[in-house]
């Protein structure tokens, strides 16, 4: 996309990037999918981890298969891994303008080391689009007026991002087979950045008006399998064990059955509808994890209160979940 | 259809002089020489740009929008692009296209852009922040007291940042920037109705100073009601359904009316407005957004004019909603015509 | 232009304007129905040292030109797609999507913005997607197996937005793409390519409809992006700056023609709905400034407020936008001589210059 315009660049194709044999193609084997269409991959949730932070969480979405075993240097499928730290609410600088609402402040980047291809510190392009996606979609959750002439930072970080396709089979020098995201993988990213800020949050003491959690739902080409009107959905799509043609990702609140965000790409043809629901479906299995998690976290932390009976603690949390 | 879509046109000529000279002033003449001894005492028509020597003869005093030139310290020169006012031996080039620039007296629309402690930042379009200090507002709570420490506090609870005000000019500072009073019945928070701008787009001529800033508008629906629109000298114009005054009369006792005048002062709750208000406030908008486009300047007349025409042509021709484009050149052409 | 532009408006002003947008019919404060779009100014082909070109002028004065240049670029050297479309019998596989996506380039400038503010990397990402769609244009640009044009869309507004540009920008992006014409191809196969220097021989990179002499398919048209907003319980096309501020869904649409003629939609995504940070109005009932009220506690006035639910005053809207008005909305675009047709009928008209 856009260069960097403030800095002296490189001459663009001035020097001849190594060129490392090919693997012989039979050798590769691409991974495949085991779980159903209709089923998520396990989700790893918990709130809590940065004790700085008024609000964290940590969100880890394991490949399906042991990639260690098929000997290759590069691992053939890639694992999602993010972390979420919330600041706030704290007052507005004291020069800001006054502000009637909480301002809220999202920040996506890339690890450097996320991708295979090493991302650099300035974030890109493709960062601040997903900061934007986050932002629309926990603006309508927070209940931002209750929280006046104060700001909030939401700082997401991505330790382990998705591929964009199975690096095997992309064309060599392409971005792809580099191994730096920027297409269908955005998409499970921003589904796992919903998530994860959503837990956050909640751990930050916001007030929201519903759990917000983010869902991700693919069609693809691959004939066979059951298909819904000609086309394959799939929820929770791995890139690299899919042929991708449309995806669409979605901020589902499901108290409400609304929507916050969508993003949807790629030739969905007649299949917008049919993307939709698939993404909210998957977006509910998440909210489930969701929910576990953040009562987990509110469990222990009463339990710590109460002392270090567990029983107690156990008894206590019970308590207040029936009064409130 | 959904969407008209237009071929460039070359710009159109400007109106003639004639024309706008019908519909916007009666006081102007028809000086054309730049010969400044027969000049008009007002303002003459021609158009003189800056740099352009105006005269060189001593017995003139430079006012605004010129200057002498250092060369030979007599010669008076323009700065601006504008026409030639000639006050006594004062001469000074008005602008063709001014910004605001407040006076004393003048009825403003202002919003309030920022709270400080004891006064409000108000942009009233002008090149510098108008002020409105809290003292110079009617506070709550009858007859008119003193401001207090719990008022300053709750500086917020009459005014917020964005809100809509109607005021007057007090007073100007040496800087030219204005400071603000509401203290009448008819100043203060606006509400019930929609805010337009004739400031900065198209060829906008603006509000005209007159003698009656508010009037209100007897709509052509009979559900309508009556509007009220104030023409802010500024050029923000808000165009509200016109409160019943009716509630108000039965009150009793004079402090009575006190109290309630206050209690809505700074509400920001609208009343109830029907529907076919809503369609005449936006088709008064319509009218007021064509004017602006054609290039006449706004003022109550040119604005009741506009309304009869569009009324009349939706009698003629068939109901239009959208003002725009065709329907909006026939107003205004009906509006100059002057019929 | 005032200085204030970005001044949130008063809470009284955003109750009336939501109140009107969500009567049935809704009232705009122009007069417009729902559907209907502002009347706009339009030419196309006007820079001649570009390939295609164009301009579009909203009536309120916001305005766009947006240029079309492309160079041949080499493609990269694909053993392993070249394996194995060899193996398949047939070397004009489609090429890969996400590999075209760098055949081409839009950039977008925004005067008084930087240009790596949120605003145009957005904007740029959403006409991007928009135009990758299903990978059609990139079909287009490819010359032969070594050889693909590189496409530069480079769009400038050339004044300060006054509503939310997109919809002008996609507009104009797809008018100027409908001009722009490739020099023609001389060379065969696998050549270095060879281009005749008659301007005259050109084709155009979208087919014309008028050359489109069988009739029988239809030519597919660059997507355009529209911009929708829900308001209660209507859905409102082509919203002015006011109408924006008070939306409570803002979506953006984008939708193309594809070959049987049918309109389809290649990409959406939701929008910041600036609503959200505006300030909510105080019911007259708990107004501190009649005297009586002041006694109100802090948690009293918050319960009050929430039982009001917006309904006296403006309160920002919560939540999001539910499926079934999402559909309405994609179906309104899409619908057989709908929205999406008449704007991109409309355009096919504008003449060159």
């Amino acid at each position: 996309m856009q260069a960097d315009r403030r800095r002296a660049n490189a001459p663009a194709g001035g020097t001849a990037p190594p060129f490392f044999a090919t693997i012989p193609r039979e050798s590769l084997k691409r991974p495949t999918r085991t779980r159903k269409p209709d089923e998520h991959r396990k989700i790893f949730l918990r709130t809590g981890v940065v004790p700085s932070a008024s609000g964290s969480a940590y969100y880890e979405v394991p490949p399906e298969s042991d990639h260690t075993s098929d000997g290759l240097l590069i691992p053939s499928s890639s694992s999602l891994k993010i972390t979420c730290t919330v600041h706030g609410p704290r007052p507005l600088p004291r020069n800001a303008q006054f502000s009637p609402n909480l301002l809220l402040t999202t920040n996506v980047k890339f690890a450097p080391f996320a991708t295979r291809q090493r991302r650099g510190y300035v974030r890109d392009a493709s960062e601040r689009d997903l900061g934007v996606h986050l932002e629309t979609a926990l603006r309508g959750v927070v209940i931002a007026d209750r929280w006046p002439k104060s700001a909030c930072d939401v700082v997401i970080t991505i330790l382990e991002g998705e591929e964009d396709c199975f690096w095997g089979s992309a064309p060599q020098g392409s971005d792809a087979s580099k191994g730096k995201a920027g297409g269908w993988g955005m998409m499970g990213v921003l589904a796992g950045c919903i998530t994860v800020a959503s837990a956050a949050i909640v751990d930050a003491g916001i007030d929201c008006v519903d759990l917000i959690s983010g869902g991700v739902a693919a069609k693809t080409t691959s004939l066979g399998a059951a298909t819904d009107g000609g086309a394959l959905i799939l929820l929770d799509p791995a890139p690299a064990e899919h042929d991708i043609s449309a995806a669409c990702v979605v901020g589902y609140l499901p108290s409400r059955d609304e929507l916050t965000e969508i993003w949807m790409k790629g030739g969905v043809g007649g299949h917008s509808e049919a993307l939709i629901d698939g993404a909210v479906r998957s977006a509910t299995l998440a909210s489930t994890v969701l929910a576990e998690a953040v009562k987990e976290a509110a469990q222990s932390r009463l339990g710590v209160s109460g002392g270090d009976d567990a029983a107690n603690g156990a008894l206590k949390g019970k308590d207040t979940a029936m009064t409130g | 259809m959904a969407i008209t879509i237009l071929a460039p046109a070359p710009a159109a000529p400007p109106p003639s002089q004639h024309h706008l000279e019908d519909v916007t002033s009666d006081d102007e003449d028809e000086g054309e020489a730049m010969d400044i001894d027969s000049l008009p005492s007002h303002r003459s028509t021609t158009v003189i740009t800056p740099g352009e020597k105006i005269t060189d003869d001593v017995q003139w005093m430079r006012g605004h929008g010129t200057y002498i030139a250092p060369i030979d310290e007599v010669t008076i020169r323009s700065t601006l692009a504008g026409t030639l006012q000639k006050t006594n031996k004062l001469l000074s080039v008005v602008p063709l296209r001014a910004r605001y620039n407040p006076e004393i007296g003048d009825l403003v629309i202002g919003r309030v852009v920022e709270v400080q402690s004891r006064r409000w930042k108000v942009d009233v379009a002008a090149p510098l922040l108008a002020n409105l200090p809290l003292s110079s507002i009617n506070l709550p709570g009858g007859t008119l007291r003193r401001r207090t420490s719990v008022d300053e506090l709750n500086i917020r609870s009459f005014f917020c940042e964005g809100e809509l005000i109607v005021a007057e000019v007090q007073s100007l500072f040496q800087d030219g920037s204005a400071s603000l009073h509401t203290r009448s019945l008819k100043y203060g928070k606006l509400r019930n109705g929609y805010f337009l701008s004739v400031i900065g787009q198209g060829g906008g001529a603006g509000v005209v100073r007159s003698k009656r800033q508010i009037f209100t508008l007897q709509t052509a629906r009979r559900s309508g009601g009556e509007l009220q629109i104030t023409l802010g000298v500024n050029g923000y114009i808000w165009i509200a359904k016109h409160a019943e005054d009716a509630e108000m009369e039965k009150e009793v006792g004079i402090n009575r009316l006190e109290e309630q005048a206050s209690s809505a002062m700074y509400s920001s709750q609208n009343d109830d407005i029907g529907p076919d208000t809503r369609r005449e406030i936006a088709r008064v908008a319509g009218c007021i957004r064509a004017l602006m486009q054609g290039g006449v300047k706004v003022d109550e007349e040119t604005v009741r004019r506009a309304y009869d025409a569009c009324v009349e042509l939706d009698e003629v021709e068939g109901e239009v909603q959208y003002l725009g484009g065709e329907r909006g050149d026939a107003i205004v052409e009906i509006v100059l015509r002057g019929s | 232009m005032a200085p204030y532009a970005n001044l949130p408006l008063s809470p009284a002003e955003l109750s009336y304007l939501y109140s009107s947008l969500a009567q049935d019919p809704p009232i705009r404060p122009d007069g417009r129905s729902a559907t209907q779009f502002r009347p706009l100014i339009a030419e196309s082909n006007i820079l001649p040292s570009a390939n295609g070109s164009a301009r579009i002028c909203f009536i309120d004065g916001t305005e766009a030109v947006v240029g079309v240049k492309a160079e041949v670029e080499q493609t990269h050297e694909n053993h392993l797609v070249a394996q194995n479309d060899t193996r398949d019998g047939e070397r004009t596989g489609r090429p890969d999507p996400s590999s075209a996506g760098s055949w081409f380039e839009i950039s977008i400038e925004i005067p008084g913005l930087r240009d790596d503010d949120a605003l145009p990397v957005f904007l740029a990402a959403m006409l991007t997607e928009a135009l990758l769609g299903d990978g059609e244009l990139t079909l287009k640009l490819r010359i032969n197996n070594r050889f693909h044009w590189r496409l530069y869309i480079d769009v400038l507004l050339l004044s300060q937005p006054l509503s939310y540009p997109l919809p002008l920008l996609s507009l104009t992006t797809h008018l100027s793409l409908l001009s722009t014409r490739l020099p023609a191809l001389i060379s065969e196969g696998d050549e270095d390519p060879l281009f005749s220097d008659d301007w005259e021989a050109s084709t155009f990179l979208y087919t014309q409809p008028n050359s489109n002499a069988a009739g029988k398919l239809h030519q597919s048209k660059p997507p355009i992006t529209l911009l929708v907003i829900s308001a209660g319980e209507n859905i409102i096309f082509d919203p002015s700056r006011d109408e924006l501020a008070v939306a409570e869904a803002v979506v953006a649409i984008s939708i193309r023609q594809n070959l049987l003629g049918h309109m389809e939609v290649v990409a959406l995504r939701t929008i910041d709905a600036p609503s959200r940070l505006t300030a909510s109005g105080v019911p007259r009932s708990l107004d501190a400034t009649t005297g009586t009220n002041a006694s109100v506690s802090n948690a009293d006035a918050q319960a009050l407020r929430e039982e009001d639910e917006g309904q006296s005053v403006w309160r920002p809207p919560r939540g999001g936008i539910n499926r079934a008005k999402l559909s309405q909305m994609m179906a309104t675009a899409t619908m057989e001589n709908g929205i999406g047709q008449e704007v991109m009928g409309g355009l096919a008209g504008v003449q060159g210059s």
